[in-house]
């Protein structure tokens, strides 16, 4: 196939143009933060943030389980979706049978899911 | 063409239905009060499937284009998984609801460790063999924690969903050069490639899915969570272990070698014999030092899962019969060994120590006996029924041609005779201790008497078993 | 009835050995010499109304396995029926004697119930005996040879504190392995040979074994010389011939009416009776014919010179009935079964009443057994000294020769010993056979009267207070005396003519021409008279064709269409006739002179002549050579498999297993089960490297 380099780039203009606006708006805000900003530092605020820990520090600190709960939740539905996208990807090519064993496969996540519920794993207290 | 693919799993499906069913329906109405009646409910409903699955006319149904199998050797391997692991349920309810463990996930837990063992005994391919694997594991690994207060049960929990997990990589690795090489998951399809002499990859496949599948059926070298997690887990957990999943794994593994790699009888033979061999030593010499009986009871289901392999490792429909046969009263024989060892409490606390049992046979002599003839049988002392299982398994052996395989057994179990023999010891000769309580728990008791019965009365013919397992192995080595 | 006289003595057995308790002693010992006598009485009737004819009693099927088919049967038949006869009449009054010879015994403790376990032993003895001789096939003959060498083994050890006693219980056990074992390679052979064990069959198939060759150890062999020989082995265990009769004089043990029953009358001649029943192949085997003779001569030599030194009254007697058993196979292997049969008969009665003679000396000499201690006691014991001059007389061979009044006219060994010594000259005219019988027949009479002389004339010796009060025995141990004497005076007379008489009368009385005679009865009669004349000396094998031979296993023995040994038997010289009876006078004078009219000159002649003394006194040295080629070596290598094998490899090896070895692994595998989840992880790891590098190397 032919197609002239003109053309590839008209193609990809609309991309260039979204990476200059994003290069844009993050030089505005950092820019906005410097000049706008109320300075007053102290240890606490100026150190890194991740997620509640230090970002440099022991690993083996005791941290609470329920973090653990809320990643392993996270990670079923993650995957789930993860599962969902080829399906629906190739929807039209899926039969009778594809469509109802991913309905069954959603039936029994959402046993589970409302199970969880009950049983309270959601609640963080 | 759906509908009788449904047909076929009808049991799996009817025990998911049930197991979901009741999750749901007890956690938004009784939750844990009503824990001791799905106990009671699960035991009668896999007592039903298994009497449904015995009862299926004799033949072989594919469903899923050959990903499951209906055939008469998965029947067998099923219903003694679905009878092994409601015997379990039913001993495990005074247990737990005397030491408030009894929560109503635990049935539905089993319930749904029996459907992964279901899948895994009916795998057809490598991809179901997975999913079933992982089904079981999962339950298996979260009731072996369920005392979630206890360091040790929550360690055991950890330790086999490590270990699990690493051994789940190694079945996947081998499972996806298999596929490689092979150019299929089905193991309709590899046996095709897998013909004579094996390729690197197909070898290097095999052995990492012989590695994975030691690992579920604690073969040594692959066996080390057997005694932690075995000891760590509440006792009746541990009576589950020891009996309804070696049971699908075993069946599993032998599924695999002959549906997949019939051809190569030559290269898994080698295998499975040097796991037999190590399992059965390690088994039998490591247990000597044991006290505590649970980890005694790991290192026994070690070596006695040396034994099934060394008939699995004839690779002959023999073979195959006696590895069922002996997975048969294996389990029959643990059951009854459990029953025991969950009614040795003192103040209502466990005791795992063996020296417990000194003089027991003055207190309870008839539980002495029972509890005897179990270990005789479990030592293999003629003419108990363990002694006709392993006389099986050493008979196909030796007409494979694995002379050396049943020499090196019959020396690894009069190595291990000596534990068994020093309970008994403990029990007519020892010296007096403090008192176990003296429950009375008509289950259990019923449970060990009825062992050791079969242990002395299934001499006469193994009530019937030969002939079904002949049919079975029949069914799977053609 | 054959199924009741069979059976009583195991009903006797039973009650008397488990049911005493609840019978009491007493009753129970009578229950058991009841029924003996029962079925000693029924033997007499079965025997005197027998017709000669050969008959099978079903008792029931035993075993179907294969070609083997064996049942429980009686064959009745003339040797069982005589056997019966001897074995229950001796048992019967062996029992009896019994209540008195047991009354009293010190080797057993105050209150300590002995007399039920030993009427028990008696009575299950005779039913092994009976069962040994009414068996139909080779497997209940083997059953019941087994069941008499138990009993005797528990009868000869009954003495359970005495420690000689165990010893010779067991001594005559092994050696009696030896001789079963060549039984039951003989069964063996014939089973492979004729596919069965039943006598019918095996008689039936006799002639063709001489026709077949079979290989056994190193080389082939005729098959009938084969059997024949190994069944003689057995033979000679039992029977306590030369090389394997050392048990014989040590089973002396036992209680005397043991001796008198099992060692004299009824078990030791059952390798006798095993040779007769199995003439059909003996008759086949001429080389083993040759040795039962040689080794039946050799007994009968051997036998009579270790019994001239004998002190001990009981082994004399005992090496008596081993050099008298030497007679019998003389007379069976020269292939004269019925004479075997004959002198079995009279030996059984004279020898068993000079056993309980022999008691009745002991019992009143409280158990004094040393007949350098006796003397002058046929005052004390009046009844006793008439019975055992009785026997005497009858062992020695009194009568008087040449004299035939349709008969010979002698005590029952005159008559029996002397047809087996003119039997073994027309076997073998000037054959060795004879002359060695001639020696021993004067040794026998020498040391028979020694015996008698020693004990009860010339003056007390020994224990003054044991003379004193020495005492005749008791009623009840006379009257089986009696009896028998009465059986030792006229068995021989009595019974010639069928045993002895003409070859006719001999068939006819076996049941070996009764069915010749409807085949042929008009060649029977055109020979009858020839044989009546008896004096034609080349009447040979003419009459042969007259009518046909019979045929192996037809009535109870057989003698082959050559074997005329019974014929020339009554043609011998005159000489050989009176030889006997010389050699008995002149045993009888050298014994006078030596214990009566010089007393002491034996002491001097053995003084003299010590070597040659202690030769016949240590029984040939056999004992010692035993001891030195099996028993000592057997012993040293038993210490060494016990010390060395067993002590150090084995125990020394599993101890050192089960204890050093396998704990070190239990250790190491304990310590690598360390709890850290990464050395788990880790040995599989090294597990599945080591599978890996495995199958790569050995897979394709």
């Amino acid at each position: 196939m032919e197609q002239s380099l003109a053309n590839i780039a008209g193609d990809y203009l609309p991309i260039l143009v979204l990476l200059a606006v994003a290069i844009g708006l993050g030089l505005v805000l950092l820019l906005a933060a410097a000049v706008a900003a109320v300075q007053n530092p102290d240890p606490e605020k100026v150190s890194a943030y991740e997620c509640g820990f230090n970002a440099f520090d022991d690993a083996r600190m005791k941290f609470d389980v329920r973090f653990y709960l809320v990643a392993i939740l996270f990670i079923i539905f993650d995957l789930e979706v993860a599962f969902l996208f080829p399906w629906a990807v190739a929807f039209q090519d899926v039969s009778m049978v594809g469509f109802w064993s991913m309905m069954v496969f959603l039936a029994v996540l959402t046993v589970g899911f409302a199970y969880e519920w009950k049983k309270g794993a959601l609640e963080w207290e | 063409m759906i509908g009788s693919d449904l047909s076929i799993i009808l049991p799996e499906i009817v025990l998911s239905l049930y197991a979901m069913a009741a999750l749901i329906g007890i956690v938004y109405t009784g939750k844990d009060a009503m824990a001791s009646l799905a106990t009671w409910a699960t035991t009668a409903v896999l007592v039903a499937m298994a009497v449904f699955i015995a009862l299926q006319p004799a033949g072989t149904d594919v469903a899923f284009g050959g990903m499951f199998i209906d055939d008469g050797f998965a029947r067998f391997a099923k219903v003694m998984i679905l009878l092994a692991s409601a015997a379990v349920l039913a001993m495990s309810h005074d247990y737990m609801l005397r030491r408030d463990l009894l929560r109503f996930e635990y049935p539905i837990l089993v319930t749904l460790a029996v459907v992964g063992m279901m899948l895994m005994v009916s795998a057809g391919d490598l991809m179901a063999l997975y999913v079933g694997l992982e089904l079981q594991s999962l339950s298996l690994y979260v009731v072996a924690s369920l005392r979630r207060d206890s360091v040790k049960s929550t360690e055991a929990g950890l330790k086999y969903f490590v270990l699990g997990a690493l051994s789940s990589g190694l079945l996947l690795y081998g499972a996806s050069l298999t596929y490689g090489y092979a150019g299929t998951t089905l193991f309709s399809g590899i046996i095709e490639s897998a013909q004579g002499d094996l390729s690197l990859g197909l070898l290097f496949g095999l052995v990492f899915i012989s590695a994975g599948l030691a690992f579920k059926v604690s073969a040594a070298p692959f066996h080390m969570w057997t005694p932690d997690v075995y000891e760590g887990s509440p006792a009746p957990v541990t009576a589950f272990f020891a009996t309804a999943p070696k049971v699908a794994a075993m069946a599993l593994f032998a599924r695999v070698v002959h549906d997949a790699f019939g051809g190569a009888v030559g290269d898994w033979q080698q295998v499975i014999a040097a796991l037999s061999v190590v399992s059965m030593f390690v088994g039998a010499i490591a247990a000597i030092g044991q006290t505590n009986i649970k980890r005694l009871m790991a290192y026994s289901s070690i070596a006695h899962m040396g034994f099934a392999l060394m008939g699995l490792a004839a690779g002959t429909q023999l073979g195959v019969q006696a590895m069922l046969i002996y997975m048969a009263i294996y389990v029959t024989m643990n059951i009854a060994a459990f029953a025991f060892i969950l009614g040795m409490t003192r103040d209502d606390a466990l005791v795992t120590d063996i020296s417990a049992l000194n003089m027991y046979s003055k207190r309870e002599p008839l539980k002495a006996v029972a509890l005897l003839v179990i270990m005789f049988s479990l030592a293999g002392v003629p003419p108990l029924v363990g002694f006709i299982g392993k006389l099986y398994v050493l008979q196909a052996a030796y007409d494979a041609g694995l002379a050396w395989l049943a020499v090196a057994g019959v020396i690894a179990s009069v190595i291990g005779a000596f534990y068994y023999l020093r309970i008994v010891y403990y029990m007519y000769f020892g010296e007096e201790v403090d008192e176990l309580d003296n429950t009375s728990s008509p289950v259990l008791s019923g449970f060990l008497l009825a062992g050791a019965a079969a242990m002395v009365f299934g001499i006469v013919n193994l009530f019937g078993i030969e002939g079904i397992a002949q049919a079975a192995a029949a069914t799977l080595v053609n | 009835m054959e199924t009741i006289l069979l059976f009583a003595p195991l009903v006797g057995a039973l009650i008397c050995g488990f049911g005493w308790r609840l019978i009491g002693e007493t009753a129970a010992q009578w229950t058991a010499t009841g029924l003996l006598f029962l079925s000693a009485l029924l033997s007499w009737i079965t025997f005197l109304t027998f017709d000669g004819q050969t008959e099978s009693i079903q008792i029931l099927r035993w075993i179907e396995s294969g070609t083997l088919s064996t049942d429980w049967a009686i064959r009745m038949d003339r040797l069982t029926a005589i056997m019966l006869i001897v074995i229950t009449t001796v048992s019967a009054l062996v029992h009896l004697y019994s209540f008195g010879y047991m009354a009293h015994d010190d080797h057993f403790k105050e209150n300590e119930s002995y007399r039920p376990r030993f009427f028990a032993y008696l009575s299950f003895f005779t039913f092994a005996m009976l069962m040994l001789v009414t068996a139909d096939n080779l497997l209940q003959l083997f059953f019941g040879w087994e069941g008499v060498g138990v009993a005797s083994y528990l009868l000869i050890g009954f003495y359970i504190r005495k420690q000689s006693a165990g010893a010779a219980a067991i001594k005559a056990f092994v050696v009696n392995r030896v001789g079963d074992f060549g039984f039951l390679l003989g069964i063996f052979g014939i089973y492979l040979l004729t596919d069965s064990i039943q006598f019918d069959v095996i008689f039936a198939n006799a002639a063709d074994l001489a026709s077949i060759n079979l290989e056994f150890l190193w080389r082939e062999w005729n098959a009938a010389n084969l059997i024949a020989f190994l069944l003689f082995i057995g033979a000679m265990g039992k029977s306590a011939q030369f090389i394997l009769h050392t048990w014989l004089p040590d089973a002396m043990e036992g209680p005397t009416p043991v001796s008198a029953l099992i060692h004299a009358a009824t078990m030791v001649t059952a390798g006798v009776f095993l040779v007769c029943r199995m003439s059909p192949i003996m008759e086949f085997a001429d080389w083993t014919q040759n040795f039962i003779v040689a080794i039946g001569a050799l007994t009968a030599f051997f036998a009579a010179t270790v019994g001239l030194v004998q002190n001990d009254i009981k082994r004399v007697i005992a090496y008596s009935t081993c050099s008298q058993l030497g007679y019998m196979f003389v007379a069976a292997g020269v292939g004269v079964y019925s004479v075997a049969m004959f002198h079995l008969l009279t030996h059984a009665f004279f020898k068993a009443m000079l056993f309980l003679g022999a008691g009745s000396v002991i019992h009143g000499m409280h158990h004094e057994q040393d007949m350098r201690n006796y003397g002058g006691l046929r005052h004390k014991l009046p009844w006793t000294f008439r019975a055992m001059m009785i026997g005497t007389l009858a062992i020695t061979g009194v009568g008087i020769p040449l004299l035939y009044v349709g008969f010979p006219v002698g005590f029952a060994g005159f008559v029996s010993k002397d047809a087996i010594i003119e039997s073994a000259y027309a076997a073998m005219p000037g054959g060795y056979a004879f002359w060695v019988l001639v020696a021993a027949a004067a040794m026998t009479s020498f040391y028979s009267w020694r015996l008698m002389f020693l004990t009860f004339y010339g003056e007390p010796r020994g224990d003054k207070h044991t003379h004193e009060h020495a005492h005749e025995s008791p009623t009840v141990m006379l009257v089986p005396l009696g009896v028998l004497a009465i059986g030792a005076v006229l068995a021989g007379m009595v019974w010639y003519k069928p045993f002895f008489g003409s070859e006719q009368s001999v068939e006819a009385y076996f049941g070996v021409i009764e069915k010749q005679e409807k085949k042929a009865e008009i060649g029977f009669t055109l020979v009858a008279p020839a044989y009546a004349a008896g004096s034609d000396d080349d009447h040979g094998d003419d009459h042969g064709t007259s009518y046909p031979d019979p045929l192996p296993g037809q009535g109870a023995i057989y003698m082959g269409p050559d074997n005329h040994v019974l014929h020339e038997a009554h043609l011998v010289p005159k000489w050989v006739k009176v030889a006997p009876f010389i050699a008995m006078v002149l045993g009888f004078a050298l014994s006078w002179l030596m214990y009566i009219r010089h007393p002491g000159s034996a002491a001097k002649l053995a003084e003299q002549q010590r070597p040659l003394y202690n030769f016949l006194l240590n029984k040939w040295y056999v004992d010692e050579i035993y001891d030195f080629i099996f028993v000592n070596p057997a012993r040293r290598i038993g210490h060494f498999l016990w010390k060395k094998g067993d002590g150090a490899t084995i125990d020394g090896g599993l101890n050192g297993v089960a204890m050093g070895i396998v704990p070190y692994f239990t250790k190491k595998l304990n310590q690598a089960q360390s709890g850290y989840v990464f050395h788990y992880a880790f040995a599989m790891v090294i597990g599945i490297a080591i599978l890996l590098t495995w199958m790569t190397l050995t897979g394709n």
